[in-house]
């Protein structure tokens, strides 16, 4: 495996990381604002987001599997 | 309120009689308006979306050979999510900030960059003045607005920008003054 390869898997490391702890944060403000506003959308709102938590988790994982694994 | 001749319109962003409750209701306290941005307003992260989305597909039509399949297919994978994520972050913007009006008050709810709470609210019987501000080409074609709501001593002014129908939503806030005052 060379440099350019490395270089490669710690920045899509990076990025699922990031991304995973951005769609936590966005997951408890959205918990914050449906407890303050409660109107139609709300449970659609919720499920949208829980699929963002779980779909960025999946890819963490996969990256992890990517670099350690495969 | 019942009379008015706007109905809900424009994607959720003018409801009359919502079934909307918010965290700082007081008991008997009825919603009879709530007030969105006008979905012309979010014009510009719509088009931005298309834009990387067009970025997207002729990224992938440019020939490479600095990255393999499986490079390739994260890259892509990342420029997707990264795309969702600017839509979804804009639609719970839009979502959450409202401006609501109760037969005792009218509350402005904001969430700045998803992230800061911003809650203004006006006791109806301290409103000295409703302003309604529409203009140019656009506004006046899609009637939408922006009301500035001012309010006696230090209480904080409230203000809806970009809000659908903002004449109809200045009537309902003055008969709702005018019954809580008298006429």
């Amino acid at each position: 495996m060379d440099l350019k390869d490395i270089a490669f898997k710690v920045i899509v490391f990076l990025f699922a990381i990031f991304y995973y702890l951005y769609t936590l944060v966005v997951s408890k403000q959205v918990k914050i604002m449906d407890k303050t506003l409660q109107d139609e959308h709300n449970g659609l709102i919720r499920f949208v987001t829980s699929l963002q938590v779980t779909f960025s988790l999946i890819i963490l994982i996969i990256v992890l599997l990517s670099i350690f694994i495969i | 309120m019942e009379n008015n001749n706007k109905k809900s319109s424009a994607f959720y962003s003018y409801r009359l009689n919502p079934q909307t409750k918010f965290d700082t209701q007081e008991d008997g306290e009825k919603v009879y308006l709530l007030l969105r941005s006008h979905p012309f307003t979010q014009i510009g992260w719509i088009l931005t979306s298309i834009v990387f989305i067009i970025l997207l597909f002729i990224l992938n039509f440019i020939p490479q050979n600095i990255f393999n399949i499986g490079q390739i297919f994260l890259i892509n994978l990342f420029f997707v999510i990264f795309i969702l994520s600017y839509i979804w972050f804009h639609i719970l913007n839009w979502y959450f900030n409202v401006g609501i009006i109760t037969n005792k008050r009218v509350i402005d709810i904001d969430f700045y960059a998803v992230l800061y709470k911003e809650i203004t609210n006006a006791q109806l019987g301290r409103i000295e003045d409703s302003t309604v501000k529409s203009g140019g080409y656009i506004e006046s074609l899609f009637d939408y607005g922006s009301i500035f709501i001012q309010t006696a001593g230090t209480e904080a002014n409230v203000e809806f920008i970009g809000v659908p129908h903002p004449s109809d939503a200045v009537q309902i806030i003055n008969k709702l003054m005018s019954k809580k005052h008298g006429p």
